[in-house]
């Protein structure tokens, strides 16, 4: 997207939701490579007030081998142009546990990261998802992942690290300064509604989920349409507000505002099942909050496995 | 209508070769000529009736084929029996070569005479049927045909004479293949006024018509609304439809001697229709039976176990189908402690058991866990009598046997000259005894070899085909036990001996076997909360060791708010994918668990 086009998009929205006056985060995505100084004034200009920028790596050879179009240089020149622009928030994304990759050259990235002091870093471990080129490697045996065990020392030095540069994880991938959380994405981790627009968004609002049509042509068209809706039960909708929750190892689960969202109290609802979690030193259960110790956001797949209903 | 035929305008013939010389395709081609123009299906290999051979590219299934041709001016009924041609299938290939006067020894103008072409021919020759030699693609640029004559003349003792020369891929030369079948073929013989008999030589199942069977008629005539007797099975059945495959199923009133087709009785026991078995008339003279064929031997058996135990019953009526269908299939229940309640089968060979097993699932849908497979053993008890086993958990505690004995089969295998050296030490490696070499022709090598049949059970094929280019072939003769110093290796997950995992073998083979099993075990089984040592042991001692460490992360790096119902469906399909585990203890062992162990070797 041009600078040009930028403007008239975000100028055509406020006049609808005149979100310049109201709201509170106003981030906006972005590729180091297309990121111009231009585009950062324009950014800036219609209304935007943070920037997450895809870095990924500042390792030469990792950014080849994934074939990322930009450079080391060329992503901290967009953060620069992003400083200038008048971004006061900026979020870098980075992804770690590339097979074999020294944990050093892991550790080096994230300080050459906080030199230029960026309020937020999420760090994403390399993750094989269905369909991908690199699952597909994965599957035909072509590409070994780096080991569970190395995974695992990666994920808790990467937070080691962090805390000791002034950044807080606060969700499994994402690191801030202290109020620097992703409001719009705490929001969702937090199963407060939202609303999607554009092709393929999803939404949830009042126990509802959806998402919008995928296909650009047809969502011209009709665009209040969903191509999928789905209205979630009360215990469906606990269990993704747990699945949700539980990403954040600091606020964790608010029972109180389960109980008001679903009507159903998660520690009562699953007693049985977290005591023995407690047992296991996977969860903590208080008054009001219910949030994984340490180990237990490591098993959170395990966790909410077990917490699945049978069916 | 189709209208019946005297004797004197049949032939029954059927086509063997060694796998890939081009059965199947020179089939398609006499089906052409039958019915040209004739709704025409495009797909290839219009005999294979099943997906699986489609796709393995081999034709396990016998099926008939009726062609109706006029040749110098005269009606003919050519009946075509498919064979199978892989060597696992001789007892198949035996069966529908009882059906014909005939067969068309076909060979690969490039390849020659492999080793199923030898097992095969053999068979055709011991029943005296007239034997017709055809080379086929020779019109590759690599066709031999005057080297393969040589060959012909020097493994069959064959006449080379006037082998016909054709390419079942453009057709060229099938008319001739066609004309000379007529020639040379014998009629079938038959007396259309004795008493019926009809030999059943394949047969399958049809879930709204019942069985199907495939029959030849010797003697008499069967009629539709006619009264059966099943002489072998001891079963009646009124005849509901009588038809002929041309391929497509044509009814008709009646078939007369020399004729092939099928039957269809609403038969639902499945247990009535044996292969082999004689149909005659229910009432008034009553006729001898036909010989019998022969009973196969089982000689690879492995555990078959339902991975949800509400499926035993069902896979039952599964086995029953598939024996309707191959016949040498044998089972009878077995419970297992790790597994429950499934079934001991016995296959002809490795590849029957693949076959067989991917057959049940597809066609019952079941899903269902396979136990690693091993051969026969006698044992010869410390009272002097002697028991067969074919489950390792059968071997009795060593203070109550003298000895075990296992099968030793001679095969014959044959290679390029150039890949003798690595064939010879793969034979050697597998505890083979070398008899002798024989040169075929400059290039090509007829090893002979004792080799114990449970080294050739696991990859032996894998390793013959990629030490010779792929140009080894082999087959071997019926198997004759002797003592070795064999024992039964345990294999422990978590101190839990999961006896679905056991193996007999070789005492100086176990330790390597062991380590083996375990390292794929290892990767096979997901980590669990706690720490799982896996063990392999002879007796109560432990000759190999593997740990599989504790799962300590878990967890998805990305999750946001349009990923909350993949994310939510990828943890209940993890959850359903964990129900279809086996447990072994406190072990959750996935079916690829056991299933990669049988590839061990």
């Amino acid at each position: 997207m041009g600078d040009d086009n930028l403007r008239f998009f975000l100028d055509s929205l406020n006049e609808i939701t005149h979100f310049r006056n109201s709201a509170a985060e106003v981030s906006i995505e972005a590729n180091p490579e297309s990121f111009t100084d231009a585009f950062a004034t324009a950014a800036i200009e219609s209304g935007c007030n943070r920037l997450s920028l895809g870095v990924q790596s500042f390792q030469p050879n990792i950014l080849q081998a994934y074939d990322r179009v930009h450079s080391a240089d060329e992503a901290k020149r967009a953060f620069y142009s992003a400083r200038k622009a008048g971004f006061s928030r900026i979020n870098l994304d980075f992804i770690y546990a590339f097979p074999g990759q020294d944990p050093k050259q892991w550790e080096a990235d994230l300080q050459e990261a906080a030199r230029l002091d960026p309020e937020h870093l999420s760090c994403y471990e390399l993750a094989y998802e269905p369909g991908t080129a690199l699952t597909k490697l994965k599957q035909a045996g072509r590409w070994e992942p780096e080991d569970e065990d190395v995974c695992q020392a990666l994920f808790e030095s990467t937070e080691n690290w962090l805390s000791g540069l002034g950044y807080t994880r606060y969700e499994i991938s994402n690191y801030a300064k202290p109020r620097e959380e992703c409001l719009h994405n705490l929001a969702s981790w937090r199963s407060l509604d939202y609303i999607g627009l554009g092709t393929g968004a999803a939404s949830w609002r009042n126990g509802i989920r959806s998402k919008n049509i995928l296909d650009p042509r047809v969502y011209q068209k009709r665009p209040f349409e969903q191509s999928e809706s789905e209205a979630r039960l009360p215990e469906e909708a606990l269990f993704d507000l747990m699945l949700m929750g539980l990403r954040l190892p600091q606020q964790g689960v608010s029972r109180k505002r389960a109980l008001r969202q679903t009507g159903l109290d998660p520690a009562e609802y699953w007693c049985e099942l977290f005591n023995q979690f407690k047992s296991n030193g996977w969860l903590e259960i208080k008054a009001d909050c219910i949030r994984t110790t340490p180990r237990g956001l490591l098993l959170l797949d395990t966790i909410l496995g077990q917490m699945l209903p049978e069916v | 209508m189709p209208k019946n035929y005297p004797t004197e305008r049949i032939r029954n013939f059927s086509i063997i070769a060694h796998i890939d010389h081009g059965k199947s395709t020179l089939a398609d081609r006499f089906l052409d000529i039958a019915t040209p123009g004739d709704g025409r299906k495009k797909q290839e290999q219009r005999l294979d009736s099943m997906d699986l051979e489609r796709e393995r590219g081999i034709t396990i299934k016998a099926a008939a084929v009726s062609l109706e041709l006029k040749i110098k001016g005269q009606d003919y009924l050519l009946n075509l029996i498919d064979t199978p041609g892989h060597v696992d299938f001789a007892y198949e290939v035996e069966k529908s070569l009882q059906a014909c006067e005939g067969a068309l020894l076909l060979i690969d103008a490039a390849q020659g005479i492999q080793a199923q072409t030898v097992a095969n021919a053999m068979l055709a020759l011991e029943q005296d049927m007239e034997v017709m030699p055809v080379f086929n693609k020779i019109d590759l640029p690599h066709a031999r045909p005057d080297e393969i004559a040589q060959e012909l003349e020097h493994v069959l003792l064959l006449e080379s004479e006037g082998v016909l020369h054709c390419s079942a891929k453009t057709g060229k030369g099938v008319p001739a293949i066609i004309d000379e079948i007529v020639e040379r073929i014998p009629a079938p013989k038959g007396d259309p006024k004795a008493p019926l008999r009809a030999l059943i030589f394949d047969a399958a199942y049809d879930e709204y018509r019942g069985v199907i069977v495939y029959l030849r008629i010797v003697d008499g005539i069967i009629r539709k609304r006619d009264l059966v007797h099943m002489i072998g099975a001891d079963a009646n059945y009124e005849v509901l439809e009588l038809g002929r495959y041309t391929p497509e199923p044509k009814p008709c009133d009646e078939l007369h001697p020399g004729e092939v087709g099928y039957l269809i009785s609403n038969i639902k026991e499945l247990g009535d229709i044996r292969v082999g078995d004689t149909i005659t008339v229910n009432k008034g003279e009553r006729a001898e039976v036909l010989a019998g064929y022969r009973e196969p031997q089982p000689m690879v058996w492995c555990g078959i176990y339902p991975v949800q135990s509400k499926d035993f019953e069902d896979l039952r009526t599964a086995l029953d189908t598939l024996k309707l269908n191959d016949s040498s299939i044998i089972f009878e229940p077995e419970t297992s402690e790790a597994l429950g309640f499934g079934f001991r089968c016995g296959f002809l060979g490795l590849l029957h058991m693949e076959i067989a097993q991917e057959r049940l699932e597809r066609e019952s849908g079941i899903d269902i866990v396979q136990t690693a497979p091993t051969v026969p053993y006698q044992i010869l008890l410390t009272d002097g009598t002697t028991r067969d086993i074919h489950r390792p958990g059968d071997l009795p505690d060593p203070t109550q046997y003298n000895e075990v004995r296992e099968p030793i089969v001679t095969s014959h295998i044959l290679v390029p000259t150039d890949c003798i050296g690595p064939i010879m030490s793969l034979c050697s490696e597998r505890r083979g005894v070398f008899l002798k070499q024989e040169h075929l022709s400059a290039n090509r090598v007829m090893l002979t070899w004792d080799l114990p049949l449970a080294e050739v059970i696991y990859d032996f094929y894998d390793k013959l085909k990629s030490g010779t280019k792929g140009y080894g072939t082999m087959n071997f003769d019926e198997p004759r036990f002797f003592a070795a110093n064999l024992v039964k290796m345990r294999i422990l997950v978590n101190e839990v001996e999961a006896d679905a995992l056991s193996v007999i073998c070789h005492a100086d083979d176990a330790q390597r076997r062991g380590r083996a099993v375990l390292q794929v075990l290892r990767k096979e089984i997901p980590r669990h909360q706690f720490k799982v040592p896996l063990q392999a042991a002879v007796g109560g001692k432990i000759l190999a060791r593997e740990t599989i460490s504790a799962l300590s992360k878990n967890v998805t790096a990305k999750c946001y708010g349009g990923d909350i119902t993949r994310k939510r469906k990828l943890l209940e399909k993890q959850k359903e994918g964990k129900k279809r585990m086996k447990s072994i203890g406190s072990v959750e062992v996935p079916q690829k668990a056991f299933l990669a162990v049988l590839r061990t070797d």
